[in-house]
């Protein structure tokens, strides 16, 4: 019952967020319990969950924190960006209004995350071939033009849920440790718990520092 | 300071503010009747002991109650004096049936409801029993049909009118009210029924017909474009509120809700329709479906189909007004940036510093921050943390208070945490206190343990109505 908390060499938080009925839920339940539910109840203010993955070896523990679409939440919500390094910006493929909120989405990052955040968006239910309304193409372009990463995933059916939890999580690293090299991220004889752990706060100290500068485009 | 924050919780909260929740300290159930501890507990006579029933094996000699906080010494108060104070006792109606499922906290033995987890008890009153010379305790359930058949010809002849006493009402439901006669105690707890019986069928066809004509008036708007946001919102809600119970899979409940969201939203623009107001008419529409289906069959799954349309429009009408009522006491929850889920969350936040420090202390050391599992908890009322019927019988008691849905819940929140406190102490880190208090291992719980989590809840109100000095400095 009491599982010992795993080792983890980096605990990265990340933001789900996008419009009510997207399936930030479900992408967070398949990536991190392998689960769907199609009934799944509404969040209500923020849920959370973790997984560990690993990257370039390390062990690499993302801390996911699920967000309520529902604009009313905003206002405390907006508290839950403090400290987060990822933002998966969540539409629905077959839902242009979803889409089309994004914009809304990313201002609400520039107004309450840090500047540096690696943002992600993501195209959910991509499984409903038949019913989409926004485009690959469209969605691609838009992302660029924003320098966001983009992916196309489908919580029900798996498609890309991995990849881009996968993807966000080894571009924040690559950022985290080009900007780290030389701070004793190397040190030979470092001692027994020399983990890495980019915390909710610490976030915030650093701000002004020098973490993960230019690097909205991951590498 | 500290004269500004005892002026804040002793004075200064008189002027009422719609939906702003009430000062712990000024609770106004409370303080016009009774000011001492005694008083109280004489009024409170009937609510407790008609029905509720000592247990064997938590009675002990007569003991005064303490409250001792050892650990930080913030907290110390004893209630001693000639008699104990029989009412602060946790007590809980013992149902044969609740026993076959497995709860949690039944004794070997099947003697009734054990108090488990002492650990996260330890700083709650040490339970003092009472044994009762009427109900011996090798027998716990040999006078409980009489019990139940007692307090239900009281609940009979208060409704009964011609005036019910509403007071008394109030007294007799905090402990639970008899299923058969909920839909009508509720309503009347409410202030949606008048306490003149003669009054009652006119007022509930004047009320429903009010209502016919508010979906005409309003339900048309659905679709205009500063609108349809609202609705589809409600839209996506509604299906996917309780997805485990049928009752609510049927298109035909899931149009009633909408009708009843989108009516209250377009009548209460401040707040509009926020997610989680939906779980609050769900309570409501169950009591009184069960009040026009024949008693063994079962709201929850109950074929919609089967209902004339007539009647489910009164049950319709009668949730929605209901549900109306109870958010006039809480709408400052949703209105913009939920002031008053704040105001609620900082308060439990003060109560749970003074009644189990080590616990509060174990979360502010792991930085896990009141708001961030409460808020769901004050938001949607604790819907998502239990079972609908567990929901129900807490309601019993909410709606039994002026402003049960403000004051007592927060306490009722407070005595959860309090039960979960050894649990959550037990937990390393900020994710797995995260993880467990957003899944509280509630889903098993028996009538007995929701009885016994009130119990808890009035004690806490109590104390600290009793002595607002333990929300000081």
């Amino acid at each position: 019952m009491t599982s010992k908390e795993e080792e983890y060499d980096f605990l990265f938080k990340v933001v789900l967020i996008g419009d009510s009925g997207v399936g930030k839920s479900n992408l967070l339940s398949r990536f991190t319990r392998n689960e769907f539910n199609l009934e799944s109840k509404s969040t209500i203010g923020v849920e959370f969950a973790t997984r560990s993955i690993k990257v370039d070896g390390k062990v690499v523990k993302a801390q996911i924190w699920d967000t309520a679409g529902q604009e009313r939440y905003r206002a405390i919500t907006s508290a839950y960006y403090r400290g987060a390094v990822g933002a998966l910006v969540v539409y629905d493929i077959a839902k242009h209004m979803t889409y089309e909120n994004v914009e809304r989405w990313l201002k609400e990052l520039k107004d309450h995350a840090d500047t540096n955040i690696v943002i992600m968006l993501a195209g959910n239910k991509c499984d409903l071939r038949h019913l989409r309304a926004v485009s690959t193409e469209e969605a691609k372009k838009f992302a660029e033009q924003h320098s966001l990463s983009f992916i196309e995933t489908s919580a029900l059916d798996s498609t890309n849920v991995e990849a881009a939890f996968q993807n966000i999580l080894t571009e924040i690293y690559n950022i985290v440790i080009q900007k780290a090299p030389a701070d004793g991220g190397q040190g030979g004889g470092g001692s027994v718990s020399e983990t890495k752990v980019i915390k909710i706060d610490d976030q915030k100290d650093e701000k002004s520092g020098s973490k993960m500068k230019c690097c909205q485009k991951g590498n | 300071m500290a004269d500004k924050k005892s002026s804040f919780w002793k004075r200064g909260n008189d002027t009422k503010l719609p939906g702003r929740a009430q000062p712990v300290a000024n609770s106004p159930d409370l303080r016009p009747r009774s000011k001492t501890f005694e008083e109280y507990e004489k009024d409170t006579n009937d609510a407790w002991d008609d029905e509720a029933e000592d247990l064997s094996h938590l009675s002990s000699p007569v003991k005064p109650l303490e409250f001792n906080h050892t650990g930080s010494g913030e907290f110390d108060v004893k209630f001693s004096g000639k008699k104990a104070p029989l009412k602060s006792r946790i007590k809980e109606v013992v149902k044969p049936r609740s026993h076959t499922t497995g709860g949690m906290s039944t004794s070997g033995g099947g003697t009734g409801v054990q108090h488990s987890g002492s650990d996260s008890r330890r700083n709650a009153p040490q339970d003092t029993g009472r044994i009762r010379s009427m109900s011996p305790p090798s027998d716990p359930f040999d006078d409980i049909p009489d019990r139940e058949t007692i307090k239900l010809q009281k609940f009979g002849k208060l409704l009964a009118g011609p005036n019910t006493d509403l007071e008394q009402l109030r007294k007799l439901s905090w402990s639970g009210i008899p299923s058969s006669v909920r839909a009508t105690t509720w309503q009347l707890l409410c202030g949606y029924l008048p306490v003149n019986i003669d009054r009652r069928e006119e007022t509930l066809q004047r009320k429903r017909s009010e209502y016919l004509k508010l979906i005409d008036q309003y339900y048309h708007m659905r679709d205009d474009s500063i609108h349809k946001d609202t609705f589809r919102q409600i839209h996506i809600d509604v299906p996917r509120m309780n997805p485990s119970i049928p009752l609510f899979q049927q298109s035909i409940v899931q149009e009633c809700f909408e009708r009843i969201l989108f009516i209250w939203s377009m009548r209460h623009p401040a707040s509009g329709y926020v997610q989680g107001i939906n779980d609050l008419v769900t309570p409501f529409f169950v009591v009184y479906l069960s009040y026009y289906i024949s008693g063994d069959k079962n709201a929850e799954t109950y074929d919609l189909s089967l209902l004339p349309n007539s009647t489910l429009n009164m049950i319709e009408a009668d949730s929605f007004w209901c549900l109306q009522k109870l958010l006039e006491g809480i709408q400052d929850n949703y209105t913009l940036a939920q002031p008053g889920i704040q105001t609620k969350v900082m308060r439990l936040k003060d109560i749970m510093k003074r009644i189990d420090g080590s616990l509060h202390s174990h979360l502010e050391r792991n930085s896990v921050d009141y708001l961030q599992f409460a808020f769901r908890w004050m938001n949607n009322l604790l819907m998502r943390e239990f079972q609908l019927r567990s929901v129900i019988r807490i309601w019993d008691s909410y709606l039994s208070e002026a402003d049960g849905f403000a004051t007592l819940h927060v306490f009722v929140c407070a005595a959860l945490l309090l039960k979960f406190s050894s649990e959550i102490q037990s937990k390393k880190d900020f994710q797995e206190i995260m993880i467990f208090l957003q899944n509280l291992p509630t889903s098993a719980w028996t009538d007995d343990d929701v009885q016994l989590l009130l119990a808890e809840s009035f004690k806490l109100k109590y104390m600290f109505a009793d002595a607002p000095g333990h929300l000081q400095n």
